[in-house]
């Protein structure tokens, strides 16, 4: 099912809801970094953040690209997807829409307030790419 | 047929979304003095030296949590008018969460196309101030 223009706005999911699934998906990462840094051991730091990043190339492009829904829009039961096909971007696609997420950050992070008002609740990076996050 | 309707407004949400940030700008300064937290710079000034329209939104809002409108003023004008927001959208918040109003509808598409160019007109114009008080013009 494609997501036309004019979808209702109930029909994606909240501003809340996409911060909440954020937060989820890199609890793992912050806590890995933090154990880094406590460690004050260099092989110790440099194993957390090879975790971190596999951990993130895992969750945030393999699964939610293949599937839609990486660990944080699972437990949410939010959905990734194109907004032309509706189906789930792929892993490649993912991991683009992530590094897109810089231009989310670029004036004051004023991307990743989008979804507040945008009528697809989409960001940058949203934009970009060509995808919705929707309830699962 | 089926209308689907937002729970809340686009003001509605923008304006919850700063009484979250005022909560925050009331302890930011307790939050950075205590953990030596260096705060969110803007990535754009950072980079390039040329601030973005938002840049001040953090200083103006701790100020405004404070009640220093004056250095809010200096720092990001766009602060009062997210205080005008508030102060106009949460009866509404309210008077919904007691039941004694509607959810909200839809604006007309001409007003939403007036609205964001008001909203366009405004940034810019902030963006103009960001670049004064930073010695760009």
């Amino acid at each position: 099912m494609a997501y036309a223009a004019n979808t209702p706005a109930a029909m994606y999911a909240n501003w809340g809801q996409r911060v909440g699934a954020y937060l989820i998906d890199y609890l793992p990462v912050f806590v890995a970094d933090a154990i880094g840094v406590i460690s004050r051991n260099g092989i110790v730091w440099f194993l957390c953040i090879i975790a971190s990043i596999a951990w993130w190339i895992y969750n945030r492009c393999i699964q939610a690209g293949r599937t839609g829904q990486s660990l944080g829009k699972r437990t949410l039961n939010l959905r990734l997807i194109s907004e032309n096909t509706g189906e789930p971007i792929g892993g490649g696609m993912a991991f683009a829409r992530d590094i897109c997420h810089i231009l989310d950050s670029l004036a004051c992070y004023i991307g990743w307030l989008f979804p507040l008002w945008d009528a697809k609740r989409q960001t940058f990076a949203d934009k970009i790419i060509g995808t919705v996050v929707i309830p699962a | 047929m089926l209308v689907l309707r937002r729970s809340y407004s686009v003001p509605e949400h923008v304006s919850m979304f700063a009484v979250g940030a005022a909560m925050a700008g009331a302890v930011y300064p307790a939050a950075v003095a205590h953990t030596g937290w260096p705060g969110l710079p803007c990535p754009l000034r950072t980079l390039t030296g040329v601030p973005c329209p938002f840049c001040g939104m953090t200083t103006a809002t701790v100020a405004m949590a404070h009640g220093a409108w004056g250095s809010a003023a200096a720092a990001n004008p766009l602060a009062y008018l997210l205080a005008v927001l508030v102060a106009g959208t949460v009866p509404v918040l309210l008077a919904r969460a007691a039941g004694v109003a509607s959810g909200p509808r839809p604006w007309p598409e001409a007003i939403q196309r007036r609205a964001r160019w008001a909203v366009a007109v405004v940034v810019g114009l902030s963006w103009l101030f960001q670049l004064h008080r930073f010695g760009f013009l």
